[in-house]
């Protein structure tokens, strides 16, 4: 008994440890995940590339990789990240560095939200437009007089024939 | 020689101005000797800007460097392969080249055309005399590639001051496919000169009938073919130059050559509409028109450094001029518009909305509003400068949020627009049509589900690419089985002889397919992997199943460049599958280095390896390594697109008409053997010919 007793309690201890030293792990995961995730939110500044730091590859350059100045917003990320910033108060932050050149996306508020809404807005004003011009033709052709005595006949048995080859053809 | 060649193309812009001034007055007055005469000056322009293009390779081939131009863009140790090619490395070769491929295009529409359309070619010759006019101003005042280095002296005599060696080519540039990229754009960009001539003259000459909309039709077909296989280029430029494993950057220029390509699509689906049923001829002939405008606006991006890019190789202060242009173009095609709107009136109107004309009309506008969405993205870090005052950026993140959903859209009414019958369809066509595709489409994207792959736009690309491809396979099989029952040949056979009797539709359907293919091509970015590692001999880093074992670094030079490599063993579970080199190249004559991507590709996926060079940090040597599924489907889609449009160009194999013997009964009931009589049968075989 006092056997399993000691069992449990080593199993217990070695789970206790093996979740304190995993938990950081995964908390640096969660936080590199997120890093990455802002670091491709912020515009390499260096002026000579238009990419996004977190993937900046400086074509061109004499590497091809992050560039010094996408290194260095990176571990501004990094650091934004470990100090448990929000994502909003990272970007703001680099917003303030850097003006709002520095976001890969325009900010969806002010004047700049109309570049989300516009794409959505025009195309739905010109569906509804093209609504209305269907919608008009629709109303002009019912309005139109068909075919009426006047439309040459087409003789009967002509037409039989007619109808009964091409039937005979896509069967 | 430079005095040669600028001399031609001063003598071809008068030319220009001679073609346009005596083709309004020959239409005006109707003197066809000067109607001729413009015309004949309008082919004159080729030979002399083809002059002036040669002029500049001779420079470019004999090391001149007493001209800028060719001392900027090419040096002595250049390849002449790419000595050819630097010739629009610049915006005032580029402009030339713009130039000299307008006038190709023009030469072959006046030349092919000369008998042809009498009321219509004048004002057609007027257009283009019109447009090149333009081009041949920028060439000859505002970027003239053939002025030389030098300075007058005090009595005002020139001495030339020559260079030892040239600057060289920018090493983007130094690559195969950007000898055939750039031309490709360019014939695209041009080409849609014609068929806006075209509608421009039929509309200011209210030519009769709809026989400038089937010539029209075709030229855009030709624009849209070679737009098509230069934005394809050059995404396979991006993808094997640049080393960041992508093909699509959502860059300004690169958006700037799509918006046309857009718009020309939206062109060759609605066109149809007036062919067959006589309406949205307002529509078609302002599509055309923006075409056009998308072309200039896109040379202006391109040109005039208005918007950040990449691709920018020319920037200067000409903008101004591309806006001017495009504001006569404007004011020009709305008067012509204003002033002969009556003659664009629709002959009928739309019936039902469940039928080809609407699916039409929602496709158009579908693209369009792709189009616009990318327009305004690409133009919004400008307007946002004007509005607010402070520059913010677009970056391919927007662009993939706005784009993407359109782009399911359309994929969608791809397989629905040809299911749809002219006129109206029935209930019961609808579900005959649509049964077996949407099964086929839900039952893919179930399995794909169940396996895990559970991204929300690619699983939706795949039920509708599956949608697609069953609706065009269906379509083929239907139609091949009428006609091999009839001919009583087997359906291979009979794919192939439905394929020749109506080209365009089924063409159309091959060139859908392509789409499908690139799109499937373009979904298997979302499971897009990368790593990158420092690698030294010896060491091995893992991919997906790849393993890359670094074997050697090595350099080499040559004139040219100076290069670095790296030489790397690719393993899948555990055997050696093959040797990958990526390389980066220094180029002393402009100081700049490349990178030279080391590919493994299959229809799966590509291993894309880059030699990234040595860290800044710990001096090592660094591999980026990425697995990109699916890539190849986008080349081969592009092949696929291509070889669709050719077929769609070609003429239909006419049925053949046999006057056979029938056997007619007479008014008395007996048999009136050998009568001759076109069989019914014949007249209701030729019905089948529908688009």
């Amino acid at each position: 008994m006092t056997r399993r007793v000691s069992l449990a309690i080593f199993a217990i201890l070695a789970a206790a440890l093996f979740l304190a030293y995993s938990a950081p792990a995964q908390q640096t995961a969660a936080q590199s995940a997120r890093a990455k995730k802002l670091g491709n939110q912020v515009k390499c500044m260096c002026g000579g590339c238009n990419d996004a730091a977190g993937s900046c590859y400086h074509s061109g350059g004499t590497f091809s990789g992050p560039c010094p100045m996408a290194l260095d917003m990176l571990k501004k990320v990094d650091a934004h990240v470990a100090n448990n910033d929000s994502d909003s108060a990272t970007l703001n932050a680099f917003v303030q560095e850097y003006g709002p050149l520095v976001l890969i996306e325009p900010p969806k508020s002010g004047f700049n939200l109309t570049a989300w809404i516009m794409p959505i807005a025009v195309p739905l004003i010109a569906f509804f437009a093209v609504w209305e011009v269907v919608r008009r033709w629709r109303h002009r052709a019912a309005l139109t007089p068909t075919a009426g005595p006047t439309a040459p006949a087409v003789p009967h048995d002509l037409l039989e024939r007619v109808q009964r080859e091409t039937h005979k053809d896509d069967a | 020689m430079d005095i040669a060649g600028s001399f031609a193309l001063l003598l071809a812009f008068v030319v220009a101005i001679y073609a346009f001034l005596a083709g309004i007055e020959g239409i005006r007055t109707r003197r066809s000797l000067l109607t001729k005469s413009a015309r004949n000056a309008g082919m004159a322009v080729f030979f002399l800007v083809t002059f002036a293009v040669g002029a500049l390779e001779y420079f470019f081939f004999t090391d001149n460097f007493s001209l800028p131009y060719v001392a900027e863009h090419s040096n002595r140790a250049l390849p002449g392969f790419y000595k050819f090619a630097a010739l629009w490395a610049g915006q005032e070769g580029s402009l030339l080249w713009w130039s000299w491929l307008l006038s190709v295009f023009a030469f072959l529409a006046l030349f092919t055309n000369r008998k042809k359309h009498p009321e219509l070619m004048p004002y057609v010759g007027v257009v283009i005399a019109g447009v090149q006019i333009f081009f041949l101003t920028l060439n000859n005042f505002v970027a003239n590639a053939f002025n030389i280095l030098g300075s007058p002296d005090a009595n005002g005599v020139m001495h030339v001051a020559t260079l030892a060696d040239g600057h060289g080519l920018t090493p983007l540039l130094q690559y195969p496919e950007m000898v055939i990229h750039p031309p490709m754009l360019y014939l695209g960009y041009t080409g849609f000169t014609i068929p806006f001539a075209f509608a421009l003259a039929a509309l200011l000459g209210r030519y009769p009938g709809e026989k400038w909309i089937h010539i029209t039709r075709r030229w855009t077909m030709v624009a849209w073919c070679f737009q098509t296989v230069g934005i394809l280029l050059g995404m396979h430029w991006a993808y094997a130059m640049l080393g960041w494993g992508g093909y699509w950057e959502w860059d300004p220029v690169e958006n700037a050559s799509l918006l046309p390509w857009i718009t020309g699509t939206a062109f060759l689906h609605s066109v149809m509409m007036q062919e067959k049923r006589g309406m949205m001829k307002v529509w078609n002939v302002w599509l055309v028109f923006t075409t056009f405008m998308l072309c200039i606006l896109g040379t202006l991006l391109t040109r005039s450094g208005a918007v950040n890019s990449v691709h920018a190789f020319a920037q200067s202060s000409i903008g101004t001029w591309f806006v001017g242009f495009l504001a006569i173009i404007l004011v020009v095609c709305f008067l012509a518009y204003w002033q002969n709107r009556d003659y664009l009136r629709s002959d009928n109107q739309l019936d039902s909305l469940v039928s080809r004309e609407s699916s039409f009309l929602f496709n158009n506008l579908v693209l369009l509003a792709a189009c616009f969405a990318v327009l305004w993205g690409t133009l919004f870090p400008i307007l946002s400068e004007w509005v607010v005052g402070s520059k913010i950026s677009v970056g391919a993140p927007f662009f993939n949020k706005v784009n993407v959903p359109i782009a399911m859209f359309l994929l969608f009414l791809t397989g629905v627009g040809p299911l749809l019958a002219w006129r109206k369809t029935s209930a019961d066509a609808l579900k005959r049509n649509f049964a077996w595709p949407s099964a086929g489409g839900l039952f893919a994207g179930i399995v794909a589900f169940v396996f895990g792959y559970r991204d929300f736009y690619p699983l939706v690309c795949l039920i509708l690419s599956v949608f697609v491809v069953l609706t065009i396979f269906l379509e083929f099989y239907r139609g091949a089985r009428v006609v091999a029952a009839r001919e009583g040949t087997n359906l291979l056979s009979a794919v192939g002889a439905l394929t020749m009797r109506n080209t365009r539709r089924y063409g159309g359907y091959v060139i859908h397919l392509g789409i499908v293919m690139i799109f499937i091509g373009i979904a298997g970015s979302a499971f897009n992997k990368d790593v990158q590692a420092e690698l030294s001999v010896g060491q091995s880093m893992t991919i997906g199943p790849y393993t890359i074992l670094c074997q050697n670094f090595d350099a080499t030079a040559n004139d040219n460049y100076q290069s670095a490599r790296a030489t790397l063993e690719i393993f899948r579970g555990g055997k050696s599958q093959m040797m990958l080199y990526p390389e980066r190249r220094f180029f002393p004559a402009s100081g700049e280095t490349e990178t030279m991507v080391a590919l493994r590709s299959t229809p799966l996926q590509d291993l894309y390896v880059v030699y990234s060079g040595r860290s800044p940090e710990s001096g090592n040597p660094v591999i980026h390594a990425f697995l990109n599924p699916l890539v190849k489907w986008i080349w081969f889609g592009g092949i696929v697109v291509v070889l669709g449009t050719g077929l769609a160009m070609l003429p239909n194999r006419r049925t053949a008409l046999v006057l056979a013997s029938v056997p007619e009964k007479s008014w008395d009931g007996t048999v009136a053997a050998g009568a001759p009589m076109q069989g019914v049968a014949a007249v209701a075989r030729r019905a089948d010919a529908h688009d």
